[in-house]
């Protein structure tokens, strides 16, 4: 598993795959590497951590997976977001918006003396 | 419909595991590739790229593991997993699966063979066209008895309803002997109204029905023949041709559809408006009807009360018809056997409760013993919810197998009882399995399954797996006494109902069989003959001096119509001087007799003499009465020589010479039936073709039936004969009551060995978890036989307990059962008795292997062992 999934919160690892899917139709590679590269570097997880969750995305029925022949004429599996998925999506950012916002006033209130 | 992709998925990921892998390693090899790829374009050697992959991917067995744990299976519910456990389980176990199975077949097959009977004779609809609308009349008299109608009061009826599309009418079936093809055969031959068959809504498969004409006295002749009679007799063949009758060759002018069947098989079907009645106090038809559009079954009662009251005023006392008595024809075909098939489903389902009840404990006490198993499941985890699902998956399992096998054994029962029961039971011949017998059992299934499995599933899986694990002796999740005492008692509850009722039955049918009939009917063979309309009497003298003097044989005797079957002849009598017109005094069935009737028979003639051989064509007219009519016609004087007259007997006036005792004529209870016998040979012309032959057997009647038939046969080669016994007319009479007791005898039977295995496996159990117990109460000085007598006495208490409900339950339950018995009320001392000893027996038995086993405990080893 990836060492510093820890450092994620909880379930946003998910949220940040099905986001990265619903960019397009994607192989597992190409999630890890569009997630490392649009966090900018911010979260640096072990590629082999997105299989487990792509899986479990998958038996949630948010994602569906095929095989696909790649441009340079490879077998790839490719991961597609399911109608749900994207339902699924839209309520995680809107939550996450929320909990953002929440977190963000807790962090910033000034701190009084005693 | 994401949970269709997810369950596509699990399906593929449990139909092959190891591809899913495969897969998988392949997705990573392309990972690597890919990422290997990048990294050598972005500068890097291959070698250190490749080395770069790997170690930005992370450790590819971990990987692997994560992802394949992800899939499912052992983290969340995969039902096919738990079905996959609740099969090895079952597996384990293969006698109690087998038992299991048989019990909830059996039970679950008798339940589905009586919801089938029900199903056909009570639920479906009759095979007539909007059967709905049918109706059944028949005459009420002044004092409220039923009787069929005659015929001028029939053909008066059809004229003037208007409540009614259609109204036709059945004469009662005869049998005579005809010819189809080479040989002459007995046929039977029902007397049919014109329209019988288009009020009833059925199509000749071939041919027509009667013409107007042909239901005109002197018209043409035609018959009708059943699908049967033209299969067997005629060959199916396409040109109808003819049948003879005697001399007569009639036309056969239509064939019946297979299944056409109405109150009574006949083979024939013959157009009754031939041959008119003219009597219209007697009682020959039945008359059905189709309530006409607008019509309810009031508004014709209605109608047809005015109209009787109508003919009352114009015939005064000539018919009897002071009312009509008018019911859905559906009520008349099945009558009185709704009460006792409602009684047979009711006990096939209490057989289905034992065997559930039986399952429970079963369940119960298995689940106990794999109380470890349970616990080291719940301590890796699984949670309360999927233990409990896992054993009810069982239960489920078990019940899915007892439903299947009980439909097959249902459809082996339902073949048993088309052919025993038929004749026993109206329609059973329909008798089949059709969706709603298949919907009932899958209900039945279902039902077992929540029975058998919700409680022992929520009971084993709640217990707690540290305690379980921990602990060495006493660790088990416990089962409450009072639960298993329920149980046991509940079993033997019903046990004790069935038995009861089963034994009520049991002597009703006796006290049929072996009530007083007024004549001897054991050692009676009977011999049906059809001689056809010229009865040679001078030869059928011969004939009866011969079968009497068979040897074995004590007497021999003609009568047109055997007791207990009504007469075709009943009406009223009358004294000289009694007005034609007028309320004659007395009513009266009639049989004709040869000499030696009441001998054979052995019916005391009380006054008087019996009939000889003088009494014949020639001689004065003479008649034997019953003290009934003699009560009624002559109070307190002497009836010998006196005169009466019938228009039965063509208005000719009979000289009483006799007075013999009442018998059960047509019924079982005496009292009121009121006969006058008069010769044959006087009156051979109402015979109608048929006579039948009384013959008093000294030993065992079935031994001396071959050689009636052989002298039969050589005397009489021409005429068909049916043998029989008098004994089992009279036990025919009380079928539907056999047909009950048999069912209810096997249900009981089958809830009695249910009970004593109930009793046997608690018992077993509750030793096997005391054996500490016992071995300190030995240790301590109890002797075996004290140990085996405790648990016997334990057994008995449960017994005990369940007798009692069981009592209380059957007293409610057999009210029901009241206007089916006879000669013994529904709270018979010794039908309790009789089914409490029963149980306390099954019981006792039961415990007796547990309780020996109990008492050879050895107290050192368990001592040792703690």
């Amino acid at each position: 598993m990836a060492k510093s999934e820890g450092e994620l919160l909880p379930g946003t690892f998910d949220m940040l795959i099905l986001k990265t899917l619903s960019l397009g139709p994607m192989h597992g590679w190409g999630v890890s590497e569009r997630i490392e590269r649009l966090s900018g570097g911010v979260f640096s997880i072990q590629q082999g951590a997105v299989y487990p969750a792509l899986q479990r995305l998958l038996r949630r029925g948010w994602v569906t997976a095929g095989w696909q022949v790649t441009e340079n004429r490879r077998r790839a599996r490719i991961y597609r977001l399911t109608a749900t998925g994207r339902r699924r999506l839209g309520a995680e950012t809107a939550w996450w918006d929320r909990a953002r916002l929440g977190v963000g006033r807790v962090l910033r209130a000034p701190i009084q003396e005693r | 419909m994401s949970w269709v992709h997810g369950l596509r998925d699990r399906l593929r990921t449990l139909l092959h595991p190891g591809e899913r892998d495969e897969e998988l390693a392949e997705e990573i090899r392309f990972h690597l590739e890919s990422e290997a790829a990048r990294l050598t374009r972005n500068g890097h050697d291959q070698a250190t790229a490749r080395a770069r992959a790997l170690e930005r991917f992370g450790n590819t067995a971990h990987v692997m593991q994560a992802t394949r744990e992800e899939r499912g299976p052992s983290t969340s519910g995969a039902p096919m997993h738990d079905l996959r456990w609740a099969l090895r389980a079952l597996s384990k176990q293969p006698g109690f699966t087998a038992l299991a199975l048989i019990t909830l077949a059996l039970g679950i097959g008798a339940t589905t063979t009586a919801f089938t009977v029900l199903n056909t004779v009570l639920l479906r609809p009759l095979p007539y066209r909007d059967p709905v609308r049918l109706v059944l009349m028949r005459e009420k008299t002044a004092t409220g008895a039923i009787r069929p109608v005659s015929f001028p009061n029939f053909t008066d009826w059809r004229e003037k309803t208007r409540s009614f599309s259609g109204v036709a009418s059945e004469m009662f079936v005869w049998s005579q002997t005809v010819t189809a093809g080479a040989e002459p055969l007995r046929a039977t031959v029902m007397g049919v109204s014109s329209g019988f068959f288009s009020v009833l809504g059925v199509q000749p498969l071939k041919g027509r029905e009667f013409t107007a004409e042909e239901n005109r006295l002197g018209g043409p002749r035609a018959v009708m023949v059943s699908w049967n009679f033209w299969k067997t007799e005629m060959h199916g063949r396409a040109e109808l041709g003819d049948i003879r009758f005697g001399d007569e060759k009639i036309p056969v002018v239509g064939v019946a559809p297979e299944s056409f069947r109405f109150i009574d098989d006949a083979d024939l079907y013959y157009p009754h408006e031939r041959m008119p009645g003219t009597c219209r106090s007697c009682h020959n038809y039945l008359v059905i009807a189709r309530l006409g559009s607008g019509a309810t079954l009031e508004s014709a009662r209605a109608e047809m009360s005015t109209l009787s009251r109508n003919l009352v005023r114009t015939y005064g006392t000539d018919t009897e018809a002071a009312d009509v008595e008018m019911i859905p024809l559906r009520d008349f075909l099945v009558g009185d056997y709704h009460v006792m098939l409602l009684i047979v489903f009711g006990a096939a389902g209490m057989v289905l409760l034992v065997a559930c009840t039986n399952l429970v404990s079963a369940q119960l006490a298995r689940g106990l013993a794999r109380a470890r198993e349970l616990a080291v499941r719940a301590a890796l985890g699984a949670s309360r919810g999927r233990l409990a699902r896992q054993l009810f998956l069982e239960s489920g399992l078990l019940s899915l197998g007892g439903a299947v096998l009980g439909a097959a054994v249902a459809f082996l029962l339902t073949r048993g009882v088309r052919f025993f029961g038929a004749g026993l039971v109206p329609r059973l011949e329909e008798l089949r399995m059709d969706r709603s017998v298949l919907l009932f059992t899958a209900l039945a299934g279902v039902g077992t399954a929540l029975l058998i499995g919700v409680y022992p599933a929520l009971t084993l899986a709640a217990g707690s797996p540290g305690r379980l694990l921990r602990g060495s002796r006493g660790s088990r999740v416990t089962v409450r006494a009072s639960v298993w005492r329920l149980l046991v008692g509940f079993e033997v509850a019903m046990a004790i109902v069935l038995l009861v009722g089963s034994a009520l039955l049991i002597r009703t049918l006796h006290n049929i069989l072996s009530a007083d009939t007024g004549f001897q009917a054991r050692g009676v063979v009977t011999a049906a003959l059809a001689p056809g309309d010229s009865l040679d009497l001078p030869r059928f003298e011969r004939l009866r001096a011969e079968l009497g003097a068979l040897p074995g044989a004590g007497g021999a005797a003609f009568t047109n119509v055997l007791p207990l079957r009504w007469g075709d002849g009943s009406g009223p009598v009358r004294r000289p001087g009694d007005p034609l017109d007028r309320n004659w005094p007395a009513m009266a069935g009639f049989r004709l007799v040869s000499p030696d009737y009441f001998t054979v028979l052995r019916q005391p003639v009380i006054r008087g003499r019996a009939f000889t051989s003088a009494d014949g064509a020639g001689a004065p007219l003479v008649a034997i009465v019953t003290p009934g009519i003699a009560e009624k016609l002559w109070p307190g004087e002497n009836p010998l020589g006196k005169q009466i007259a019938t228009n039965y007997l063509f208005d000719q006036w009979l000289t009483v010479v006799g007075v013999v005792s009442e018998a059960s004529s047509w019924a079982m209870p005496r009292g009121g039936q009121n006969e006058i016998f008069t010769p044959l040979a006087q009156h051979s012309r109402k015979i109608e073709g048929r006579i039948v032959a009384v013959i008093r057997s000294n030993g065992n009647p079935a031994d001396l039936m071959p050689s009636v038939r052989a002298r039969l046969r050589s005397l009489l080669p021409e005429v068909p004969a049916k043998l029989g016994t008098l004994e089992e007319r009279i036990a025919r009479s009380a079928a539907d009551r056999r047909f009950a007791m048999l069912a209810l005898s096997l249900f009981a039977a089958i809830a009695l060995v249910l009970a004593g295995i109930g009793i046997y496996g608690t018992m077993a159990y509750t030793v096997a978890t005391r054996t500490h117990e016992i071995g300190v109460r030995m240790a301590l000085g109890a002797t075996p036989h004290g140990v085996r007598m405790r648990i016997l006495g334990d057994a008995a208490g449960m017994a005990f307990g369940g007798i009692a409900g069981g009592i209380g339950a059957g007293l409610f339950v057999t009210r029901y059962l009241q206007s089916t018995l006879y000669g013994v009320s529904h709270v018979d001392a010794i039908a309790y008795l009789s089914g409490a000893g029963a149980l306390l027996l099954a019981a006792l038995l039961g415990a007796y292997i547990p309780a020996r086993r109990s008492s050879r405990v050895d107290p050192m080893l368990v001592i040792r062992a703690e």
